[in-house]
């Protein structure tokens, strides 16, 4: 009956309780929505960046050839000769050195050239369908690749010069679909993949460093492609070698090897995505200041809330005293309130915040490749949500306070 | 100070020893009153006289300057608050000359409310009182659309719920007109006696003065 009452007694102020639920549910849907897209930004970069020690690539930035090499979303530094980096392949501190190379895509899906390992060895990768590529211009697509382009086995297309999309295609070149991944859940999910040699035949004449600039995809001068050129073997380029080590020294040797080289740079991503981390982490703490000053908020208006619904209450709650109600009974049908809107409150942003995050989710799939998801769950909500129940039913004790100290003989006097 | 015994040869259910109380420099006093079970009294007196603050002693809202109060042979204020509260639920009903109640429940529920705050629920004796007085109907409405009228039926149904062994009810037709006054007395007298209630009116309505017998005029005090 106590439940019953104060809910009724909620329910039947919905503009003053609405307020308050809605504040809190607006500051807890901030609150989960920042700790979910971090949360999962930090697990897939940090799950990325630790599946590769180093990315060798051309001079220029580190952070930009990590994030264009390991997670595929910014543009190259350029290309390096492969005989510049013959030596990793070699080395005995190497385990796997996957070379990469980009330049292409197909409706802004990239096209990268490499070898079977990156998919087997990198990314524990499955064919679903079909089969690994042989031949130049075979290609293995990810799933989601597949079920957005529906593409199928032994389909056809041409790709596009440049990430953008392009006018610009390589109609003499079409690639055909031999095998589909199964899903990982992972970057190659978003990746169209095929071999080294496919990509030196698209693109023969890329001896000069630069000439897969993805962001000048217009500039790209067509015409000029001696289709029939094959390139030779001293100059041939790729973006990048992805090294993993299999011996601890190998982090003080060769990322100092690498760097001693004119044309060529290394770049830890573990070290890259922390600092890039460390960077937008300020500003995602300015984002839960700003949620917790509306919790504040919120909590204020359950004071104001209760308080006012106290004043409108007098009576009631002297005839509930009159009737019988112990002191204690009429404070925790107010604590029982503040528990409600707390509750109302805090469920509703979480759900609010998940919801959200689920169709911010198809964005950020398609500008991180990585697919995040609003089921993802974090043991802090659980805590957020003890919290607020509590801090609505603290809130609450003001007004009970003020019910607990009412004189009924005084009120009665006055108006009954 | 006068001693006003009103019984029917029953078990004492009321009796009052030297109660006062201060307001200012003013004191009042009040006359002893002995009052048995089943028994009813009016208690008149003029604006001022101390009615209210009379009635309000004797159901243990308001403590005394000076005496006591003993319901059932239990002194009440020598009780704890909790325990003051709790005797209030068990033991006495209260009507009022304009009717509160808890504006979110239905009047059912406001009914079951004053039940539950005396662990006294029974759902059978609600339906029977609200037949009684013809709101049956009602049950479920939303205390805010009754009249003034059913509302006030409404709380003289509230007192009884509870089976107490007395009724006070404090100017419960101050504010009505002439018909309505002689139906909420008759239903007042007439459910107090079925239910072998003790009832206490304080009024200053002369309109009722005829209809009790026993009566206390603060006026003389």
């Amino acid at each position: 009956m106590i439940f019953k009452l104060a809910w009724r007694n909620i329910i039947t102020r919905p503009l003053s309780s609405g307020l308050s639920v809605v504040l809190l549910c607006s500051s807890i849907m901030v609150i989960v929505l920042s700790m979910l897209t971090m949360k999962q930004m930090k697990s897939k970069f940090n799950e990325n960046a630790n599946k590769i020690d180093l990315v060798v690539g051309s001079k220029g930035s580190r952070l930009q050839s990590v994030l264009c090499n390991v997670f595929h979303i910014d543009y190259p530094n350029g290309n390096i000769k492969l005989k510049e980096v013959d030596f990793l392949f070699k080395h005995p501190f190497v385990k796997s050195a996957i070379p990469i190379s980009l330049g292409d895509s197909y409706k802004k899906y990239r096209i990268i050239g490499t070898n079977s390992n990156f998919i087997n060895q990198l990314y524990n990768g499955s064919i679903s369908k079909g089969n690994i590529f042989n031949k130049p211009l075979e290609v293995v697509i990810g799933a989601n690749v597949a079920a957005k382009l529906k593409l199928e086995i032994g389909d056809s297309f041409n790709g596009s010069h440049g990430i953008e999309e392009s006018t610009h295609d390589h109609e003499d070149f079409p690639y055909r679909v031999v095998g589909i991944l199964s899903p990982t859940g992972e970057i190659i999910d978003q990746l169209i993949i095929t071999s080294l040699e496919s990509v030196w035949q698209v693109h023969p004449h890329n001896d000069k460093k630069g000439s897969f600039d993805l962001k000048t995809a217009e500039e790209h001068d067509h015409h000029s492609h001696d289709h029939k050129t094959e390139v030779s073997e001293n100059n041939r380029e790729v973006t990048a070698v992805l090294v993993n080590y299999n011996s601890p020294r190998a982090k003080f040797s060769i990322p100092g090897i690498v760097n001693q080289k004119n044309a060529l740079m290394g770049a830890e991503p573990a070290i890259e995505i922390k600092q890039l981390l460390d960077l937008i982490e300020p500003a995602v703490n300015v984002i839960y200041v700003l949620s917790l000053f509306i919790f504040g908020l919120s909590l204020f208006s359950i004071v104001v809330t209760l308080l006012n619904s106290m004043k409108d209450r007098k009576y009631e709650i002297s005839m509930m005293r009159v009737g019988g109600a112990s002191v204690r009974l009429i404070f925790i049908s107010i604590i029982l309130e503040g528990f409600f809107i707390g509750l109302i409150g805090s469920i509703s942003g979480l759900i609010l915040g998940h919801s959200i995050m689920g169709i911010m989710a198809r964005f950020l799939n398609l500008k991180y490749n990585y697919q995040f998801s609003g089921l993802v769950f974090d043991g802090l909500e659980l805590v957020l949500l003890f919290v607020t129940i509590l801090i609505g039913m603290i809130a609450a004790i003001f007004p009970a306070i003020a019910a607990y100290r009412l004189d009924i003989s005084k009120t009665l006097k006055n108006k009954i | 100070m006068l001693d006003y015994i009103i019984g029917l040869n029953q078990k004492e259910l009321i009796r009052t020893n030297n109660i006062s109380v201060k307001y200012g420099e003013i004191d009042i006093k009040f006359p002893n009153i002995n009052l048995d079970y089943g028994g009813q009294l009016l208690i008149i007196g003029k604006s001022g006289s101390g009615k209210t603050s009379l009635l309000n002693i004797l159901g243990g809202l308001l403590s005394p300057q000076t005496g006591n109060v003993l319901v059932n042979d239990t002194d009440l204020f020598s009780l704890s608050n909790n325990k003051r509260d709790n005797f209030r639920g068990q033991q006495i009903g209260f009507v009022f000359q304009t009717p509160h109640f808890i504006k979110s429940l239905s009047v059912n529920d406001n009914l079951k409310f004053s039940q539950y705050m005396s662990s006294k629920v029974n759902q059978s004796k609600i339906d029977m009182l609200l037949k009684k007085v013809k709101l049956n109907h009602l049950k479920n409405a939303s205390i805010q659309n009754l009249s003034e009228g059913e509302k006030q039926r409404i709380s003289i149904i509230r007192a009884l719920v509870n089976q107490p062994s007395i009724i006070f009810a404090d100017e419960p037709t101050s504010a009505l007109d002439d018909n309505s006054c002689n139906n909420v007395v008759d239903l007042l007298t007439n459910l107090s006696q079925e239910n072998n209630t003790t009832l206490v009116i304080v009024t200053h309505d002369k309109r009722i003065k005829d209809k009790f017998p026993n009566q206390i005029s603060l006026n003389d005090f």
